[in-house]
């Protein structure tokens, strides 16, 4: 195997509060990530797997240990602009269209204006909204408000994926059918993802690895393979390996 | 901690300095102005303790009357808030008719007033007043009426009547814009006093004090007006801030 | 509760129709019920005033002109010198923690009482109806600009910051157009405010405006011309207010604009 594409050396993440009790928001967390892979962070509330993915994005720092991607650190990623992060909420701009919206990083990265009106196209297609590009966000509902923030992250090509809970609030059908449409770009991408959940069959169905995480202090205290062929359809999980793989990660919880 | 004394001690320095800066001719220099044109601290200060007792009479009626129409005009403009929360559609309409009375100049009220009453407090108490109602309907009726999502389907699952919802929710509810509306009126119905004063048949008050006296040409007296009502503003704000913190100890703006 | 917005139109209509009926039945009862000898001054009725209106409408305008340019020249510059300070501020920890307890402070001194003072410093009437103007209108905007930089969501900032935008890209991106909202909250405050402080420097010995009409029409006992000015300078700070709001829905078309959002004033 080449050297891993993101190295997590013991990294650790503490914060101080006022009455003395540190919360201990990671512990000593160490793995490695291989390009192109699709790696979940799983685990309850309050498990760090947001501190970490924010940690691997610049958006926090550790306060021990050392996050190594291709050779440099996170700063250094972030500011040749390889990050494409989608957040728990859409995060829209209110004043701009959809369109505006999935524009707005391009336009910060200097792509060409041509390339961004055939991106944006594109990726309307993509998540299925070619029909709503001209209005506003409050015109939208929630789950499309999100497709719109995965296609602002996935309009940016970037080199890496960042997903943090993209589909937590939405409703289980459209959840699912999201999951697929992330595959099927995924496969044509084949972009290194690194994606937060608290769902167990959603991280089954989408990874390579679960990297399943437990609370207080927060660790890892498991990596499960996910061998299932690819590519995966969400008949997939009515399968007996899916389910031998969701019972295997939910015991790994217990005695916790 | 560090915080707290970097809070204090930047202002702290910036004000001495412009203090002293005013002392010494900085800004008589820069405007290009004579020392009795702009009078300096020093000089205001003894002016004003050598007129104490009679600056203090007249902020004393200058004050009493920003407060009585303060007080009536708050009681009027929450009873218009809450007949228009009563009756929606038509207390819509009145609401857009009080914000449009909200942006009528005090100035265009004043003579008016002076027409209508013949006494200096009568016309003062009824321009803070008309000022003071607007200010407060408009605030109330956010109040009355911006209410969390369910609260009010809460209230009808339970066969609450518009009453009781009244009570429980909406007045709860309007409490924070009540204080907003508070905070706004003591600046505006000092302002509105001075300015009645102006124009008013008076013969005491600040307004009527700043006047004169820079009529007189006494522009340190003036000058020691101006402080005064300042520090009037200043201590009846922290009142309203003191009352607003027991009041409110359950609402986030507080924490 | 939603009222359709045809629906808001009549009935701001038929409340304007039944003030003005109001006022004729008060005027005709303060005349011939009453019998106050100085009923025609004390409350003429809306028609007569209307009439005056338009007999003078030429000259009530050119007066109400001035005033209101004044005003709006000292408007534009205290909303610049306002949002620049607000820049400052939430650019500065240390700019803020000067800045913003005087701001706070400040709205505490009675400005239009300093509008005599100001006259007698600066000694031009138009220098000083523009200075006023401008200062009263600087505190509420420069406040609401504050807490409107300050109102930004951190996602969104993080949003940017993940794809390494300077300075300069996230003021021009994010800060400014979330805080327009914020902004217009703090103009609408500051509108009628401007007017207000211009009138009231016509009155203080100006030469033109408005307030002028107002004074002369007082003093030479012409209650129609007196009234008929009053109105105009009602109504200029009402259209002033008016002309924010509209600023407002054609800038910032995602809004679903509220009656009564109240902001900070300064």
């Amino acid at each position: 195997m080449n050297a891993a594409e993101i190295q997590i050396k013991n990294v650790s993440m503490v914060y101080p509060v006022n009455n003395g009790e540190d919360i201990l928001a990671l512990t000593d967390v160490n793995f490695d990530i291989q390009e192109g892979e699709f790696i979940s962070l799983l685990g309850p509330s309050g498990c760090g797997k947001t501190t970490l993915l924010r940690i691997i994005a610049d958006l926090l720092q550790p306060t021990s240990g050392s996050v190594s991607i291709r050779g440099q650190s996170p700063r250094d990623i972030r500011m040749q602009q390889k990050y494409g992060i989608v957040f728990q909420s859409p995060v829209l701009y209110d004043w701009r269209t959809v369109r505006r919206n999935i524009c707005m990083p391009m336009e910060i990265m200097g792509i060409p204006k041509k390339e961004r009106t055939t991106r944006i196209t594109r990726m309307l297609e993509l998540v299925g909204l070619q029909d709503f590009g001209y209005k506003y966000p409050f015109e939208l509902s929630g789950g499309m408000q999100q497709r719109v923030g995965i296609a602002r992250a996935l309009a940016l090509n970037p080199e890496f994926l960042l997903m943090d809970e993209p589909f937590s609030a939405l409703d289980e059908f459209t959840r699912e059918k999201l999951n697929e449409d992330l595959l099927s770009i995924w496969s044509k991408t084949k972009k290194t993802v690194i994606f937060v959940t608290h769902n167990i069959p959603e991280s089954v169905f989408l990874s390579d690895r679960v990297v399943v995480l437990s609370p207080h202090p927060g660790r890892i205290s498991a990596i499960v393979d996910i061998n299932l062929p690819r590519p995966r359809e969400n008949s997939i999980r009515e399968t007996s390996e899916f389910y031998e793989y969701v019972t295997k990660i939910r015991r790994s919880f217990e005695g916790v | 901690m560090k915080n707290k004394v970097k809070n204090l001690l930047w202002p702290l320095a910036f004000g001495i300095a412009l203090i002293l800066a005013w002392q010494f001719g900085v800004f008589h220099k820069i405007l290009d102005l004579k020392p009795f044109q702009l009078p300096v601290p020093t000089e205001i200060a003894s002016t004003l303790a050598a007129n104490l007792p009679k600056a203090l009479k007249d902020c004393g009626v200058t004050i009493s009357g920003a407060l009585i129409g303060m007080i009536i005009g708050s009681f009027m403009g929450f009873m218009i808030a809450a007949m228009a929360t009563f009756f929606p559609k038509w207390g819509y309409g009145g609401m857009i008719v009080v914000t449009a009375l909200n942006a009528v100049p005090i100035v265009a009220l004043s003579p008016i007033m002076n027409l209508w009453f013949s006494t200096g407090m009568a016309q003062k108490i009824a321009v803070v007043t008309v000022v003071c109602m607007a200010a407060m309907a408009i605030n109330a009726y956010s109040g009355l009426n911006n209410l969390n999502p369910y609260s009010i389907d809460l209230m009808h699952s339970v066969a609450a009547n518009k009453w009781t919802i009244f009570r429980k929710l909406r007045l709860p509810n309007s409490l924070p814009h009540i204080f907003t509306a508070s905070k706004i009126n003591i600046a505006s119905s000092i302002i509105a006093a001075i300015i009645s004063e102006y124009f008013a048949a008076s013969t005491s008050g600040l307004g009527f004090g700043i006047k004169d006296n820079l009529r007189k040409a006494e522009m340190a007296m003036g000058w020691s007006y101006i402080v005064v009502a300042s520090l009037a503003g200043v201590i009846l704000y922290c009142i309203i801030l003191l009352v607003e913190r027991d009041a409110l100890k359950w609402h986030a703006s507080q924490k | 509760m939603a009222i359709a917005k045809k629906e808001q139109r009549v009935v701001a209509i038929v409340w304007v129709i039944g003030i003005i009926v109001v006022w004729e039945l008060a005027a005709f009862l303060l005349k011939y019920v009453v019998h106050d000898p100085m009923a025609a001054t004390k409350l003429p009725y809306p028609h007569a005033v209307a009439m005056t209106f338009l007999e003078n409408w030429k000259m009530l305008l050119e007066a109400g002109a001035v005033t209101f340019s004044r005003a709006a020249l000292g408007f534009a510059l205290g909303t610049s010198v306002g949002i620049l300070l607000a820049v400052f501020m939430s650019l500065s920890k240390t700019m803020e923690r000067i800045a913003f307890p005087y701001l706070i402070v400040s709205q505490m001194i009675p400005v239009l009482g300093l509008a005599p003072i100001i006259f007698n410093i600066v000694r031009d009437m138009n220098v000083s109806r523009v200075v006023i103007a401008a200062y009263i209108t600087f505190f509420p905007v420069s406040v609401n600009m504050l807490s409107g930089l300050k109102s930004v969501e951190q996602d969104k900032k993080d949003l940017l910051f993940s794809i390494a935008a300077n300075k300069f890209k996230v003021y021009q991106k994010l800060m400014f157009p979330f805080a327009m909202s914020y902004l217009f909250t703090g103009l609408k405050i500051a509108a009628p405010m401007a007017v207000t402080a211009s009138i009231l420097v016509d009155m203080l010995g100006s030469k033109s405006g408005i307030g002028v009409k107002i004074l002369y029409a007082l003093y030479s006992n012409s209650s129609n011309i007196f009234w008929a000015s009053v109105l105009t300078s009602a109504f200029m700070g009402i259209i002033s207010f008016y002309i924010v709001v509209f600023a407002e829905r054609l800038c910032l078309p995602w809004q679903n604009t509220t009656p009564g959002k109240e902001g900070v004033r300064a």
